[in-house]
């Protein structure tokens, strides 16, 4: 039996960024302080996934089980919840469909980026991150930049010409949200919300790894009084 | 009579065969793969030739251009005699290399431009070196060979001369002055960021690649006494001493003494006299002798270790290759000891199921059917492993008690009703399964998004396995019980199902019908077939060649199994064996005789449609196949 399971789980075997859908939601109140939303949604390559744990090893490294990714969440969760300015984190995991939904309240949005950096650098095993000396989010009074921490693009380049390619099937959705209405952006490829409250940028994953600034945007918000 | 009829032949052989280039294998060479048929290689070009895994050891300084676009043709090799790849461990030193013909030495060395020419000690011998490796010529054959001294024994050496030089134990730093955790923890990520950064190298200066150099800054200090080897430079020195010493030993007996494979085993030089376009001979009984693991027990258990010899004492493969129209046959003969020939003849007495055909389909990607009758392969094993193990040392004669106890207990007849040993298994390709998955929706006024589920579809590898039984009903009792635990096994009854079990997705299934316990993730096999395929089933032809082969048949679309399946799936070993499977059309098929006290015959064909790909490259990638499993 365990050998059929692992002939089915073999020949299962297409890259585990197959499909992957993430959203990053990013909501700043008007003093600064906010609320940050980061799910992970695999539920498209969850076959995939479960054929991947099924295995001991693949590509001669070893395939960690369950009990162990459930381990390294939490490690990660609870660095998280140590950092300052960082309150009411909450985490759902669903490991039937392999969607993570990460949520966390921030006094501030330096406080927010310092948060992760700090857990960033905690688990990249000392190793020195050049990408932690830049900052990807900026908040004036009347503006916010963001952008995608290059890392994560450089993993991306150092994955096969298959998983490349079927990252062209996965998306990365950017919004951030405001009490204020926003004024305009400087993204062309970012839509308003009818609400003018909020704005999105989407990307597949491949253009953003051909592409890191894709998702790169500076919203300017209207003033109390309807001026910019 | 016969004797010397045997022995007129062997010496009318070795006559006629001696200045050729199989009498340059040298006699501890363990596989050898000779084609016979050179000719077959005449468009093969030198870089795909050196692509080869048995070409690996030797290969190095051919990468430097001096081939590049060139054939065998015009490398000045000698298309009359025969190409013989090898290697092997002798009691000292592994050797691997390869010999042939040379018909044209100034093209020859044009090729091999960078062995440079060195003294020899041996009359008629002309010899040239290249890094580590050596080309002997004598007459119009070449051996190009390596030589690599047993690692036991040259550690065994310089620790002696290590600690005879008053020095402590060369691990101590290691276990004693790193207790420190973190230290620890430091120096592995230090390694881990010297790991990552070589493979950020495209490539880097190694023996077997020097066309890119990397300049190196910080060159290795030795010691602070630079007149004073540390411990890895005095073992390079023992390797380098070690490894001229058994490079003479072997050229003392194949050039002086005369001795090689040919004059030291006549089976291969019978193997050789076959008219074959090729021919493998693996001597697996020196293979299992030179096992290093195995050293422990011959020191310990002297007795069981000279048994376990005997028992493999004549294990030896041999085989002939082919090329026919558009296909490959290789013909193979397994042989082992009486000892082993007994049980394998019991083993394999027994009949074909031939229910199993019922429930593969004719358009399966590639099935197999095993048939063996396990009682009575363990009452032979049984018969023979007990006084083996009764006269054996110490503890391990203690295990015969355990294994009495256990026949006595043990219900045999339950055991081996319920698994007599037939088996099959099928690959029936990659079919579409209906899955859920969970999509995010947005709404457009406020960009907020809720989960929605949705149907999905993804690929599945549809796989079967069955075997025969007399006992379904323990099965049966075991699902009914477990059923009662988990509502999601459901009686169907022609069959089980499952649901999600696969994967946590796809259901799977079990079907207990004509004497067979089959597991599947075929939906259309439990749902629709339930009792077998019926008229979907195997062709009448090929289920009589899988019925008339005795132990294993095997028959494998490779165009659908091989391509299929991604590459990851396997080893890389696995891998290594699969590409020569990889990007051609065609139809492997496996089949083996009965079972005689001596041997086994297996033989493989593969049918090829021939398009675009020359017949020796598939001889040269089934020689690799087979040398990479015998490694």
């Amino acid at each position: 039996m365990k050998y059929l399971f692992s002939f089915i789980a073999f020949g299962l075997m297409l890259p585990l960024t197959s499909c992957i859908e993430i959203i990053d939601d990013l909501s700043i109140n008007e003093d600064g302080t906010g609320t940050f939303r980061y799910t992970v949604n695999l539920s498209s390559s969850k076959v995939k996934l479960n054929s991947y744990l099924a295995l001991d090893s693949l590509d001669g490294k070893k395939v960690p089980s369950m009990e162990e990714i459930k381990e390294r969440v939490n490690e990660v969760v609870a660095s998280l919840r140590k950092q300052d300015g960082i309150s009411n984190l909450t985490i759902e995991s669903n490991y039937t469909d392999f969607i993570f939904k990460l949520k966390m309240d921030f006094n501030s949005v330096a406080n927010l980026q310092a948060a992760i950096k700090e857990v960033a650098q905690e688990n990249s095993k000392n190793r020195v991150l050049d990408e932690l000396n830049h900052n990807w989010l900026s908040f004036g009074k009347e503006s916010l930049s963001r952008s995608i921490p290059h890392m994560s693009i450089e993993r991306g380049k150092n994955l096969s010409g298959d998983e490349v390619a079927s990252l062209k099937e996965g998306s990365y959705t950017s919004i951030t949200r405001f009490e204020q209405e926003v004024d305009r952006f400087d993204n062309k490829n970012a839509v308003l919300a009818k609400n003018k409250k909020a704005v999105m940028v989407r990307s597949d994953v491949y253009s953003l790894i051909q592409k890191a600034q894709l998702l790169d945007n500076t919203i300017y918000l209207k003033k109390s009084d309807g001026q910019n | 009579m016969k004797l010397l009829t045997t022995l007129a032949f062997i010496t009318l052989f070795l006559s006629t065969f001696a200045q050729n280039s199989e009498a340059l294998v040298p006699k501890d060479a363990i596989s050898v793969f000779s084609i016979n048929n050179v000719k077959i290689l005449q468009k093969i070009s030198l870089d795909d030739l050196v692509n080869y895994q048995f070409m690996e050891e030797v290969q190095q300084e051919m990468f430097d251009g001096s081939m590049a676009g060139k054939t065998l043709t015009e490398s000045g090799v000698d298309f009359n005699q025969r190409m013989n790849f090898f290697q092997g461990t002798g009691k000292r030193f592994g050797v691997s290399g390869f010999t042939l013909g040379i018909a044209n030495r100034e093209d020859f060395f044009e090729i091999f431009d960078d062995y440079a020419p060195m003294d020899s000690d041996y009359p008629g011998v002309d010899f040239y070196e290249a890094y580590f490796n050596r080309m002997a010529l004598r007459g119009n054959s070449a051996i190009i060979f390596r030589v690599e001294p047993n690692f036991d024994d040259v550690e065994e050496m310089t620790d002696s001369i290590w600690y005879a030089r008053g020095n402590d134990y060369p691990w101590s730093y290691r276990y004693n002055d790193w207790d420190d955790d973190e230290e620890t923890m430091e120096v592995e990520n230090e390694l881990d960021n010297v790991i990552d950064d070589l493979n950020e190298f495209e490539e880097y200066e190694s023996e077997e690649n020097t066309n890119n150099p990397v300049e190196d800054d910080n060159d290795m200090v030795a010691t602070e006494n630079p007149y004073e080897k540390t411990y890895w430079e005095l073992r390079d020195s023992v390797e380098m001493a070690f490894q001229l010493s058994c490079m003479k030993q072997m050229c003392d007996e194949l050039f002086l003494k005369n001795e090689s494979l040919m004059s030291s085993d006549p089976r291969f030089v019978k193997q050789l006299g076959h008219a074959s376009d090729g021919i493998f001979f693996v001597d697996n009984s020196r293979n299992l002798e030179r096992e290093n693991d195995l050293d422990y027990l011959r020191r310990i258990y002297p007795k069981f270790a000279q048994n376990v010899d005997e028992l493999y004492e004549e294990s030896l493969i041999t085989g002939d290759l082919n090329i026919l129209d558009n296909s490959v046959v290789m013909d193979m003969k397994v042989g082992y000891s009486d000892q082993l020939g007994k049980i394998y003849m019991e083993m394999t007495n027994t009949k074909f199921d031939k229910a199993v055909l019922k429930y593969i389909p004719e358009n399966n990607g590639g099935f197999f059917t095993y048939t063996v009758n396990m009682r009575k392969a363990y009452e032979t094993t049984y018969e023979y492993l007990m006084p083996m193990l009764t006269e054996s040392e110490g503890p391990i004669s203690m295990t015969a008690i355990t294994l009495e106890l256990i026949d006595e207990f043990v219900n045999k007849d339950a055991v081996f009703d319920l698994y007599q040993g037939n088996m099959f298994a099928t690959y029936n390709g990659v079919k579409t399964i209906k899955t859920k998955k969970i999509v995010f929706e947005y709404d457009e006024n406020t960009f907020e998004y809720a989960e929605r589920e949705v149907e999905a579809e993804e690929e599945m590898p549809v796989f079967t396995f069955g075997f025969t039984t007399h006992r379904n009903d323990i099965p049966e009792r075991i699902l009914k019980r477990v059923s009662r635990i988990y509502p999601d096994l459901i009686n169907h009854g022609n069959y089980w199902e499952f649901e999600n079990k696969v994967l946590n997705t796809a259901p799977l299934f079990f079907i207990l019908q004509n004497n067979l316990f089959i597991v599947t993730n075929d939906e259309d096999l439990a749902r629709n077939h339930p009792k077998g395929y019926g008229s979907l089933a195997l062709n009448k032809k090929t289920a009589k060649q899988a019925k008339k082969s005795a132990m294993l048949f095997a028959k494998v679309d490779t165009d659908r199994a091989i391509q299929d399946l991604p590459k990851r799936m396997f080893s890389d070993y696995e891998n290594e064996i699969l590409d020569v499977l990889r990007g051609k059309s065609g139809e492997l098929v496996m089949s083996s005789s009965k079972s005689t006290r001596s041997s086994t015959d297996f033989k493989l064909s593969y049918n090829f449609d021939g398009a675009g790909t020359d017949s020796g490259t598939y001889i040269l990638d089934l020689i690799n196949s087979l040398y990479i499993i015998s490694k």
